[in-house]
């Protein structure tokens, strides 16, 4: 049990000189040697050269960039349901609310999605809500 | 339909998000989650943004506790700046809208859509949006 508490708090320090890096200005640049695929490093070369972006340095930034941020949006979001554990939607809400910011035809069959988010729970491994979608929408062509 | 790409946040979704006692604190966790969602299998998918003067309407000061997990959630910030300013006191002069609302229309003009709009009001997003002539999801909270 102490393990776990002192583990939780190393963690929440972690996790918050992670959200500080993030929102700090990141003026300072630092030089460092990352390990590129060849493929990728000439495409980005080009996409430079066609004007698709700036440099291969800017793409690789804005890649971890991304990737942090959805790495820290996540762990902010479980910190945030430990803390309020009735917070957390569940696959349904979150398959609802996916299908409401697409404005899909799926937002208005509420019974569809719940019936899909519980099917698919029985045959997939952490389904994600695009995969409910999908299913619900195989559910609804089959009874058109 | 195309997937959203920006999803934003006004009044009371903003309230909702950051008061876990919001009787709509759960639903406006679920689309956070569904942006979530989608940026952890493919990262920078979606933008969850909130005009600042949203966030001003809303009594939002991330400052408040930087310890508060909620005050650390990855919103972006809309500012309020002299072209966004023009493009809603534009919004305003026509449809009479409120400050942050005038925002939110000039937000949905200067991002990469397909849009949605999580909001209560869901009449005056849809004249704005209607009036700017750009397609909005407009989900009520």
């Amino acid at each position: 049990m102490w393990y776990g508490l002192w583990y939780n708090i190393a963690m929440d320090r972690r996790l918050k000189r992670l959200l500080d890096l993030l929102d700090s200005d990141g003026d300072d640049t630092v030089g460092t040697s990352v390990r590129l695929p060849a493929n990728l490093r000439d495409a980005a070369a080009l996409a430079a050269e066609l004007g698709l972006s700036a440099s291969t340095t800017e793409l690789t930034v804005r890649g971890l960039r991304d990737a942090l941020e959805a790495f820290a949006q996540r762990a902010v979001l479980d910190a945030h349901y430990r803390a309020n554990p009735h917070a957390r939607p569940d696959l349904a809400e979150v398959a609802l609310a996916a299908a409401e910011i697409d404005a899909s035809p799926l937002a208005r069959r509420r019974d569809l999605i719940a019936r899909a988010a519980k099917e698919i729970a029985a045959i997939r491994v952490d389904p994600s809500p695009d995969d409910v979608l999908l299913y619900a929408a195989g559910l609804a062509s089959a009874v058109a | 339909m195309s997937p959203a790409r920006t999803v934003v946040l006004d009044n009371e979704a903003v309230q909702a998000l950051i008061d876990p006692a919001h009787r709509k604190h759960r639903r406006v966790c679920a689309v956070v989650e569904a942006v979530a969602a989608r940026n952890q299998r493919r990262a920078g998918t979606v933008r969850l943004v909130v005009p600042t003067a949203v966030r001003v309407e809303a009594g939002w000061d991330k400052r408040a506790s930087k310890s508060t997990p909620v005050n650390r959630l990855r919103t972006d910030d809309m500012p309020l700046d002299s072209a966004t300013a023009d493009r809603g006191a534009a919004i305003r002069a026509v449809l009479a809208v409120s400050i942050a609302d005038a925002h939110v229309g000039a937000v949905l003009e200067s991002t990469e859509g397909p849009h949605a709009v999580i909001t209560s009001d869901v009449k005056d997003m849809e004249r704005i949006a209607a009036h700017i002539g750009v397609s909005v999801a407009v989900v009520r909270v």
